[in-house]
């Protein structure tokens, strides 16, 4: 095991260590380096035309620090595309990239595709439904690849005090961390546990390990991730980010339910393979909840797939692609 | 020479708008970034230094703040031997804590405080870079100012603090604010921000005070004011702008606050209310023996230039060449400070939006262009020498 408060002084930054923006676009050009953002989006219409015209003019425009800003949108029946590409934005359908792997429903089926469809060497994914948006975002993920080349993996947490106006929610997240993930990693995989905030949708990858991931096409997509890439090269691959503070939707504890229902699945499933617990029955995919309707009480049953994409390394349409780039 | 290149102006003001457009992104992105940096009067410094940044980043000569927090810089002219200032107001209605994050939609922004006054100094910002987009180099200096304290209480203290302690010539001023798009204000009537407290405590108090509270009080305060100042009087324009008071419902409130303004054609007029305003609340403090004070928070003294003005009329001019019908009025309250500087001012607005110095205030998008165009074309006329 390597050490843990090592790794945190090390690999653990705040994205005002980046903000030299002209320094961090000559370092990529030096490197020849294509960036390419994704924003995953499914009726974001209030929040998406924001995150383009920050990205577009500041990262690509002022700083020409990003190739390309793309939305991958699952099927919205809002403008979320509409606004989207009127601010710059390339934008497709999830279900129109490599359509004769069909269509599944859920955030980890567009991040998987945007391998597939995207150029860059590195992507960044960010969450569609930030409402505090900035460039560092951005490019305080990015920084540290461009920097450190050992870094393969960045992972954004917010570390700010929370705001406490009746008017902004608190940054959350932390609940479905903090009562299910961190114990888990702290009892199976420790070294994870370091990651303050493993379940943030923010995050950048270099794409040749990208490729290498199957990717849970629901809830279960970032905690496989920082599974696989920690088998495969180990904590030293990791680097965070604190980008001070995220201002979201709230979500209900029930619907947290189902967050963690998708992920313990996940879990599961890799102590499975992985012959770390071999013998695990079955696992069904209904989550049990209930409600009251006046005296009387009632269950409410949701089926929670979690299906897996492969590794995009294994889809012949994308190693023909790739062969044919390079 | 001026009248000779004013047509030559006018074609140049109704190609801009088209010229302009490549630059919506970063003049939005800017203006998402001002507005979500809170600041209420006299905390605008994280705004300062935004808006100083990005001066930096355009390569703006002398980025500096001043002793009153103004956030400065310039962009130096092909003479130098005399200026233009171009003003913003950096601070806002909103307090800290009011969640400041905007929504940008296909045609319009909302968000406190975005069209007073982010957009505006949102235009300041960008202004350099839409100049050198444009290839548009000036003879004059341009000064480029957001100014700090201009609200309230903060009385224009940024503004007239460049203008008491400035030493370069400054041929004329043009404020931008983020709407009224077509408003050209050139002349400010005199105003007093005013604020009347009501404390019911100590023993001289009556016992029908004592049961009314504060609040009622406040009422009889109002009503007299209203009587001093009735509304068909042409020269005087009163607005009741807060109030606030009490803490429960059956507890009759033992403070109350009442914030005011009154606007009037001539100072000494307004001056003679406000002593008006001074003994009726000394003569309700000794009826009721509540403790009534009255506090002039803000003043400015009517001033400004006439309607024919050459900077007025060149105005006048480059919105007419872009479509827009100008208002001419007398609404802003800076057009005195340059006045008393002995500088020519005018105010205009970018675009159009609504609820303003609400949570829910916004601006409309595409008329942005023709906002731009129009600062651009005014600068160039002052430039050219219609003020000289």
């Amino acid at each position: 095991m390597i050490d843990i408060d090592g790794w945190l002084r090390t690999n653990t930054f705040h994205h005002s260590q980046f903000c030299d923006l002209p320094r961090l676009v000559e370092e990529k050009n030096r490197q020849g380096l294509v960036i390419s953002l994704c924003i995953p989006t499914l009726n974001e219409e209030l929040t998406i035309g924001k995150e383009i015209v920050l990205f577009k003019s500041e990262l690509m425009d002022r700083y020409p620090l990003l190739d390309e800003i793309a939305v991958i949108d699952s099927g919205s029946t809002d403008r979320t595309l509409e606004v989207a590409a009127s601010f710059g934005a390339d934008t497709y359908l999830a279900a129109d990239i490599l359509p004769e792997m069909g269509s599944k429903c859920g955030k980890g089926e567009n991040l998987w595709k945007a391998i597939y469809q995207l150029k860059g060497d590195i992507i960044i994914y960010v969450d569609a439904d930030i409402k505090n948006i900035h460039p560092r975002f951005a490019y305080g993920l990015l920084a540290p690849l461009i920097y450190r080349p050992e870094i393969k993996y960045v992972k954004a947490f917010y570390d700010r005090p929370l705001v406490t106006s009746k008017d902004v929610r608190a940054s959350g997240g932390g609940r479905v961390t903090e009562i299910l993930v961190r114990p888990l990693f702290s009892l199976f995989f420790p070294e994870l546990s370091a990651l303050v905030q493993p379940l943030s949708g923010e995050y950048a990858v270099r794409r040749d390990v990208l490729e290498q991931l199957s990717f849970p096409i629901g809830y279960g997509v970032e905690t496989s991730h920082l599974i696989d890439v920690y088998t495969e090269w180990g904590l030293q691959a990791f680097g965070q980010t604190d980008l001070d503070q995220r201002v979201h939707r709230h979500h209900a504890t029930r619907d947290l339910g189902k967050m963690a229902f998708g992920i313990l699945h996940t879990f599961l499933n890799r102590l499975r393979s992985r012959g770390i617990v071999p013998d695990l029955p079955t696992l069904t995919p209904i989550l049990h909840q209930f409600q009251a309707r006046e005296e009387n009480y009632e269950q409410v049953l949701f089926e929670i797939h979690e299906e897996e994409r492969p590794p995009m390394l294994d889809i012949d349409a994308y190693r023909h692609m790739r062969g044919e780039m390079s | 020479m001026y009248e000779a290149g004013q047509e030559e102006l006018q074609n140049l003001v109704r190609k801009l708008p088209r010229r302009l457009e490549p630059y919506r992104e970063m003049l939005l992105a800017n203006l998402v970034m001002i507005a979500e940096i809170p600041a209420p009067t006299f905390e605008e410094a994280r705004r300062v230094e935004f808006l100083k940044q990005r001066f930096t980043e355009c390569g703006l000569q002398n980025v500096s703040t001043d002793q009153a927090g103004n956030a400065l810089a310039v962009l130096p002219g092909t003479h130098g031997d005399s200026a233009i200032l171009v003003n913003a107001h950096i601070d806002t209605p909103f307090s800290a804590n009011v969640n400041h994050t905007l929504t940008v939609a296909t045609t319009q922004v909302t968000g406190p405080g975005v069209a007073d006054n982010s957009l505006g100094m949102a235009a300041l910002a960008t202004l350099p870079t839409l100049l050198e987009g444009i290839g548009l180099q000036l003879r004059s200096d341009l000064i480029l100012m957001g100014a700090t304290r201009s609200l309230g209480s903060g009385n224009l203290g940024g503004l007239r603090f460049f203008l008491t302690n400035n030493r370069q010539p400054v041929r004329a001023g043009l404020c931008v604010e983020g709407v009224q798009l077509g408003r050209l204000n050139y002349t400010s009537r005199a105003s007093i921000n005013c604020q009347i407290t009501c404390r019911i405590s100590g023993i001289g108090v009556t016992d029908d005070t004592a049961r009314a509270g504060a609040i009622v009080v406040l009422n009889r305060v109002i009503n007299h004011i209203s009587e001093l100042v009735p509304d068909d009087d042409p020269d005087l324009e009163l607005v009741f702008g807060a109030i606030e008071g009490g803490t429960a419902f059956k507890t009759p409130a033992r403070r109350a606050q009442l914030r005011f303004q009154i606007r009037c054609e001539t100072t000494p007029r307004l001056t003679k209310l406000a002593e008006q305003i001074d003994t009726l609340t000394d003569d309700i403090s000794a009826r009721t023996g509540a403790a009534v004070d009255f506090e002039v928070t803000a003043r400015s003294d009517s001033g400004g230039i006439t309607a024919n003005h050459p900077l007025t009329k060149a105005s006048r001019m480059v919105i007419t060449a872009l479509d827009i019908e100008p208002r001419m009025g007398c609404c802003s309250s800076a057009a005195s400070s340059f006045a008393d500087s002995g500088i020519p001012a005018i105010t205009v607005g970018i675009t159009r939006g609504a609820n303003l110095n609400q949570t829910d205030e916004c601006v409309l998008i595409e008329p942005i262009f023709k906002g731009m165009a129009q600062v651009i074309g005014i600068i160039k006329a002052i430039d050219g020498g219609c003020c000289d």
